[in-house]
């Protein structure tokens, strides 16, 4: 029955379209995605005893599809329901036109399929078409700004898809089979230098689609379109990005012989670095979040590399975690710029008194990205340096304390005298959604060790002695942020340089060049 | 694999020219074919993977010595995705180009920035 998750949101999608009630439209999309998230944790739970698979038609796994859920992909999807209902709550309001939730229905029905399916080849298909979609979405106000940025979106996708489809090609063409499972025990039998091209091909596809540093050109213009609904900007940076994670950590199992995890730690740890210093350059809020979310797949990639078991959880809970309070930024920044006309952070003023809801859920959001204690973001970091030796917990150090930095900028926004004190009134539902984001960053944190058992049916225990000693340490490197931040960043004339800094599209596909043959050279000595 | 055709080693030159295109050209029409002739390669290389020399057609009663059918499968779905992909890119360039007379990267990023 696992098709359903795929096949309910696209009918749903189509419904949508066809009926011209607008009301009719809300409620029923409403209804059908509390039904989707309600049947996602079902499922969850179901996972938890035992993979669940569905065989497509009834042939064999070979030469069928197959859909399978494990507790992997079902944490996956119930992220995705999740995700969407919220976005439906924030937009319940909103009067977006017929082709808005058309599009939506049908991109969690392919990303839904994305984290079901066992077949390669189908996840090409899938990724691809959601590709199509996001860029459909992203350009829906028509603006040249954002027709532009979606283009190169979808462009520079298509090319890095290309490349994973050739190292598909190769696969099959060495052991005959598309199913993950199946050509895995094939695969197992055979000289480990056989597959070096098409891991180099197919990682060199997935870095890009996670955004990783020479190849992250592409997501700040993605991410943080000025015109782009703001649910969409959320969606993209909570979860889209999340899809190529995902894909990353199957593939690493997929070629287990293939050992290059010291090369992406240290790609991960650059892209942090850039991922900050860049964001500490802006001055959109947009863009300034989409700049953070390079530096979290960066902290993400670095974890999923350390070859322990406790970092690497934590480094799927950081996953989870990184899509509640980004996306809770992004909706939370969506209101405020609508407010206040503009995405300046230096012209918006007294958040926290004209909005307080909104401002609320920001802190606890901004609480999360940083790692404050009792926060989400401190549990997943917590468990990430557990497992990490000295030198790349100092990096995590490092770019934890950059991320405090930027964020002590992006908290001015919250106090200070705005020109028109009066509270602004604003709809409900869209202060729900941001608030039942904010208050899960909060519960993720002191409930941390009992999530992570209820995701990954793993125990974990916090040592309270090394907690308290992270709690000092947060506490001055807040000061120490507040100080460089008061005394640096404000003037700094290096920042504002590297501020307009973008690579053109040509420049893009060059460093696709780059990285491709970067990870032969290094399979080729280091593996 | 000992065994690689003269169809997959075309290919990957041919897959190796399109980048050349798109590292190169200036233009974004340019950029677009060159993706094309990228996709254009990749097919060319599932089709080389089922077949050898002296082949048949997987068609008919008699199945002996037959090219694999499941790579031209693919191949199918493949194609259709690349026009889609091909058809947005054109449509958005379309828009683009009315409204800001340009059809060359540098000058449309500039302009659409404004």
């Amino acid at each position: 029955m696992l098709y359903l998750f795929s096949l309910v949101p696209v009918v749903l999608a189509i419904l949508l379209y066809i009926i011209p009630y607008i009301r009719v439209i809300r409620v029923m999309a409403l209804l059908a995605q509390l039904a989707v998230t309600g049947s996602a944790i079902y499922v969850f739970f179901l996972s938890k005893s035992g993979d669940i698979i569905t065989k497509i038609g009834g042939y064999e796994s070979v030469l069928g599809i197959t859909l399978k859920s494990d507790t992997l992909s079902s944490v996956f999807i119930a992220l995705t329901s999740f995700l969407f209902l919220i976005v439906v709550l924030y937009g319940f309001n909103e009067d977006s036109g017929r082709f808005y939730w058309f599009f939506m229905f049908i991109w969690q029905g392919l990303l839904n399929g994305l984290f079901l399916s066992r077949d390669v080849f189908n996840m090409f298909v899938l990724i691809e078409v959601a590709t199509i979609i996001v860029s459909v979405l992203m350009m829906y106000k028509r603006d040249n700004r954002s027709m532009y940025d979606g283009m190169v979106y979808l462009m520079i996708n298509t090319v890095a898809i290309q490349f994973y489809l050739f190292g598909i090609g190769y696969i099959y063409k060495l052991t005959g089979v598309l199913d993950i499972d199946v050509a895995m025990r094939i695969m197992s039998q055979m000289e480990p230098s056989t597959f070096y091209l098409p891991y180099a091909l197919i990682m060199t596809a997935i870095s890009l689609k996670c955004a990783l540093v020479p190849l992250s050109g592409w997501l700040p213009k993605a991410h943080g379109t000025a015109s782009a609904p703001t649910a969409v900007s959320a969606l993209l940076s909570g979860l889209h990005i999340k899809c190529a994670v995902y894909l990353f950590i199957r593939f690493q199992i997929f070629f287990e012989v293939i050992d290059l995890s010291v090369f992406f730690m240290v790609i991960g740890i650059i892209t942090g670095f850039v991922g900050f210093i860049m964001a500490l350059a802006q001055s959109d809020i947009k863009l300034i979040l989409a700049y953070h979310t390079v530096s979290q797949i960066g902290i993400i990639m670095l974890a999923l590399n350390i070859p322990d078991a406790y970092s690497r959880t934590g480094g799927v809970y950081h996953i989870i975690n990184h899509a509640m309070f980004k996306s809770a930024l992004f909706l939370c920044a969506g209101i405020i710029s609508e407010v206040y006309g503009t995405r300046d952070i230096y012209k918006i003023k007294g958040v926290l008194k004209r909005l307080p809801l909104v401002g609320a859920a920001t802190i606890m959001a901004i609480l999360g990205i940083t790692g404050a204690p009792l926060f989400n973001g401190s549990i997943s970091k917590y468990f990430i340096v557990s497992g990490a030796g000295g030198f790349v917990s100092v990096m995590i150090f490092l770019i934890n304390l950059g991320t405090i930095i930027s964020f002590i900028k992006y908290s001015t926004m919250l106090f200070g005298k705005s020109e028109d004190c009066g509270r602004v009134k604003i709809d409900g539902f869209r202060q729900v959604a941001v608030m039942i984001l904010g208050i899960i960053c909060f519960t993720g944190g002191i409930f941390g060790e009992q999530f992570i058992h209820f995701l990954f049916n793993i125990d974990v225990g916090v040592d309270a002695a090394g907690y308290f000693e992270k709690i000092f340490l947060f506490a001055a490197s807040v000061i120490a942020g507040y100080v460089i931040f008061r005394y640096y960043v404000r003037n700094s004339l290096l920042l504002k340089k590297i501020s307009g800094f973008h690579l053109s599209f040509r420049g893009m596909c060059a460093s696709i060049g780059f990285f491709f043959a970067m990870v032969l050279i290094m399979i080729r000595f280091f593996a | 694999m000992s065994n690689i055709g003269i169809v997959e080693i075309f290919a990957v030159i041919v897959f190796f020219i399109s980048f050349y295109g798109l590292i190169t050209s200036k233009n974004i029409i340019k950029s677009i074919a060159s993706i094309g002739i990228m996709e254009i390669a990749v097919i060319m290389f599932f089709l080389g993977i089922g077949f050898f020399d002296g082949m048949k057609p997987p068609i008919g009663p008699n199945l002996e010595n037959v090219a694999d059918p499941l790579p031209q499968a693919l191949v199918i779905t493949t194609i259709i995705i690349g026009i889609t992909v091909c058809a947005v890119n054109l449509s958005m360039l379309i828009t683009l180009c009315r409204q800001l007379k340009a059809a060359d990267w540098d000058i449309v990023e500039k302009k659409s920035s404004e």
